[in-house]
């Protein structure tokens, strides 16, 4: 019986996936007419159903960044530019948007550090990937070397060489992820944000953030977010100014 | 019996408590440190301490007599700890007016000589006017007396302030030291129509007023007007627990105080002060209330300049910009420090007088304050702007304040700076903002040009099959669901490894023991010894033995090996297999023809070739 209720279910989703992408593939079909016809808040509307239903892809973000700067949000726009490049690192489009979008804004960039700087020639993933086929080779190198009785000095080579690998790798994706660009990156989505020395809107100004300026969260308080802001500085925003890159 | 272990006990105490009682030491006061020609005043000398004291007889300095008056003396038991002192009382007379030190004066008690401190006496002539340096409190309260115990006064040294201007007002609470006052509620200055900073206590000291030791606590704040009118500021009110005596209900029938030099019926000279036991004081809430001082306010010019932001006081400005040589676009820091005296929660950033051609950014500010309540100081302003195009100098800088002193508007102009700015503007660039000497943190920003932005490229119309993740591969299940195929190979490898070891062993055992049969059978057809029947049984058998171990790992079986396998595996040529064959053929005829047929013995020529036929097999 169980057998044939998961067999069920089972060809049920077989059958609703395709059905689930062709909509899907409609609706965006659909929010690009209204972009092309310049009716952009019906293409906001129309690429974020898509967002909200998790149909998540590099060109949606990249062309509901492009309805925002239509319309003037250069915040939003920055934000879904930078979603598309989080998705894909190598989004032509989305990179020279992003400029564009960060010169009207005056947005503020965190500078990542040298050593982030180097690291950036490869994702989080390959590092990643590396990482893992690096630490089965060692592993397959050292059980050889112990259940085999001759020592073979290339062996040794490969396992030392491949220990390096998966330490360089695994510092490498432990850097990126709480670099300027991990996982804590948030975007200013809002105007006049001012960055401030306490959880209180009287309290002073550190910085002005123009939308678009790139932030990294650090902790939230109610209503309010500790980030880590451009020059080095450090400052309580409000948590609704900033949404995470990363959904 | 009882009453006498009693009364042991406490002159036990009593004389542990004399024992260690406090060396002598010796005070000097004066009744009143201001006086007039012909005013006497009483000159109090206190020794306090064991043993007997020798004031000094007589007290001579120019322009002032002085005269023994008599002595009293004060015996003390509280908590168990005696004290007794003696006081020697001297009237000062004035004969002119003049500022008058009386020095210390040597007084030998308890074998030691001890000084009294430096006194100082203001005389005034008698026509009034004190020559002393006490200030007059003529422009303020006067201090309101709460039983002669304690006082406070609201001191204002402005009668006329402008809307906004800071005031400094001084707060002064004097309480008798006797009354060890505890204070319960901190000063607070009641009125309307103005602000006050957090008050903050700048000091304590003690002084003698109207003949009275007090100790006086000061306060400092600053207020500040919010509307035109005149105004009556204070009184400030504050309450504190204090020990006062209880109240008499019979006539004054006890000694004076020695502190209650003119009859002014100290409430100290009550016994409790002296003993403890006689009656019982009580600690009492007190409210202490100054008078109230009057203040008028006044509107500000309505011809303010553009610059002013409301910065009421007296103020000086310093500019700098750095660096002083830049790239169109590039940021420059100009910083201005405005200092002074005022109100600086109103001290705005200068305006630029002519931004035309320069992007400017929102300045940053700080201020270090040099006083308690933050009236004077130096607020320092950054701002970042950035040239559009080329410039020579950087934008003049204008401040405008309201000078109260003046009464009238100040604008503070910056001196022009000279700047260096190459390049042309460009349409799309990063540069570094806000802290451009900071080699680390930089801004990308695009300079506010006049030229027609880009426009973004197209929309995309493709879209993948499958959705896209943000969560990265490490945290993925399918990730480490994958690490099963290399984990699974691992255990298979080594499994396979381990059953390889295994298989290994057993052969190697084999191989062993067979090695071992060999030598240990070579070993007893050499010693000649066995019987023909052993020895060809144990020179077949290690035949077989040798052809197994010569044969490999492959497993061969000893028991099977016959002549021509033995034969063939060692590769022996007609002769040596003829001799192979009879020595199986012997063997066997020996093995299954029974014992007695043939000869007994072997003999040693057989043996021999038996021996060399073996040996050779290799």
């Amino acid at each position: 019986m169980k057998i044939r209720a998961s067999l069920i279910a089972f060809l049920f989703c077989a059958l609703a996936i395709p059905s689930v992408l062709a909509q899907a593939d409609v609706e965006f079909a659909k929010a690009n007419e209204e972009f092309a016809q310049g009716h952009f808040k019906e293409a906001i509307s129309g690429y974020e159903a898509l967002i909200r239903a998790g149909q998540w892809s590099a060109n949606v973000f990249y062309d509901l960044g492009n309805a925002y700067f239509r319309t003037g949000d250069f915040g939003r726009a920055i934000l879904n530019y930078e979603r598309a490049l989080a998705l894909q690192r190598h989004h032509p489009e989305a990179t020279a948007n992003l400029q564009i979008a960060r010169d009207e804004a005056h947005a503020l960039e965190i500078q990542p550090s040298w050593l982030e700087r180097y690291l950036q020639f490869a994702s989080v993933n390959q590092y990643t990937i590396t990482a893992a086929v690096a630490f089965w080779i060692a592993v397959f190198c050292l059980a050889a070397l112990i259940f085999t009785r001759r020592r073979s000095a290339a062996r040794v080579t490969l396992l030392l060489v491949m220990l390096l690998v998966f330490a360089g790798a695994t510092f490498a994706t432990w850097q990126l992820e709480r670099g300027s660009k991990g996982m804590a990156l948030a975007i200013v989505i809002g105007k006049d944000v001012q960055a401030r020395l306490a959880t209180a809107d009287t309290a002073n100004s550190v910085l002005a953030l123009p939308p678009g300026s790139e932030v990294k969260i650090l902790s939230t308080r109610g209503d309010w977010t500790y980030a880590a802001l451009p020059n080095s500085l450090r400052g309580w925003i409000p948590a609704k100014n900033a949404e995470r890159v990363r959904l | 019996m009882r009453c006498r272990i009693l009364f042991v006990a406490i002159a036990a105490i009593a004389a542990a408590q004399f024992a260690r009682a406090d060396p002598p030491s010796v005070t000097a006061v004066l009744s009143n440190s201001e006086a007039v020609v012909g005013e006497t005043v009483e000159l109090q000398i206190k020794v306090t301490g064991p043993g007997d004291a020798r004031p000094p007889e007589e007290i001579s300095l120019d322009g002032l007599e002085i005269h023994a008056t008599g002595t009293s003396r004060q015996f003390e038991i509280h908590n168990f700890n005696t004290n007794s002192s003696v006081t020697y009382n001297y009237t000062v007379l004035p004969l002119r007016a003049g500022r008058f030190t009386i020095p210390p004066q040597i007084v030998r008690a308890g074998g030691k000589l001890l000084r009294t401190p430096e006194l100082i006496l203001n005389v005034a002539d008698s026509s009034g006017g004190s020559s002393g340096a006490r200030p007059s409190r003529g422009r303020q309260s006067q201090p309101t007396r709460a039983g002669d115990l304690l006082f406070a006064e609201l001191i204002v040294p402005k009668k006329v302030a402008y809307v906004g201007e800071i005031v400094p007002v001084q707060i002064r609470m004097g309480f008798d030291p006797r009354v060890r006052p505890r204070l319960i509620e901190p000063p607070e200055i009641a009125g309307q129509g103005f602000t006050a900073q957090k008050l903050q206590q700048s000091g304590q000291s003690s002084e003698t007023i109207n003949g009275r030791p007090y100790d006086v606590v000061t306060y400092k704040t600053a207020i500040a007007a919010a509307r035109a009118g005149k105004f009556e500021l204070g009184p400030v009110k504050a309450k504190a627990q204090v020990i006062i005596p209880r109240a008499r209900s019979a006539p004054r029938s006890r000694s004076r105080s020695p502190f209650d030099l003119f009859d002014l019926d100290d409430p100290f000279s009550d016994p409790f002060f002296s003993n403890p036991f006689a009656q019982v004081g009580e600690r009492r809430e007190v409210e202490i209330k100054s008078e109230p001082v009057a203040l008028e306010v006044k509107s500000l010019p309505t011809n303010a300049p553009p610059s002013f932001s409301g910065a009421i006081g007296n103020f000086v400005m310093t500019t700098d910009a750095n660096p002083k040589s830049v790239q169109v676009g590039d940021p420059i820091t100009v910083t201005s420090a405005i200092s002074g005296r005022g109100n600086f929660d109103r001290v705005n950033p200068p305006l630029l007088e002519d931004d035309r051609g320069w992007h400017k950014y929102p300045p940053s500010s700080k201020f270090k304050q040099d006083d308690e309540v933050g009236i004077s100081g130096t607020k320092t302003f950054e701002t970042v702007l950035s040239p559009n195009e080329k410039k020579q100098t950087v934008p003049l800088l204008a401040f405008s304040y309201f000078d109260p002193a003046k009464e009238q508007y100040v604008t503070l102009r910056s001196d022009p700076i000279a700047i260096a700015v190459q390049g042309e503007a460009a349409t799309t660039q990063n540069v570094a903002a806000s802290q451009p000497a900071s080699p680390s943190p930089a801004i990308a920003v695009a300079p506010q040009g006049t030229q027609k932005p880009q426009d973004i490229l197209y929309q995309l119309t493709d879209r993948p099959a499958t959705a896209e993740s943000f969560t990265p591969l490490y945290t993925r299940p399918v990730f480490w669901t994958a690490q099963l195929v290399p984990f699974l190979a691992l255990i298979g490898f080594a499994g396979w490894k381990i059953r390889r070891a295994r298989i290994d062993n057993r052969e190697a055992r084999r191989i062993s023991a067979l090695q071992h049969e060999a030598a240990e059978l070579m070993h007893k057809l050499r010693r000649n010894a066995a019987s023909p029947r052993e020895y060809y049984a144990e020179a077949s058998r290690v035949v077989r033995v040798k052809t197994a171990l010569a044969s490999g790992g492959g497993g061969v079986d000893p028991n099977v090996v016959d002549a021509e396998t033995a034969a063939d595996t060692f590769k022996l040529n007609s002769d040596s297999r003829d001799q192979l064959r009879r020595l199986f053929e012997q063997s066997d005829e020996w093995q299954y023809s029974g014992a007695h047929n043939g000869p007994a013995t072997i003999s040693p020529e057989n043996r021999r070739e038996v021996l060399e036929l073996i040996e050779n097999l290799k």
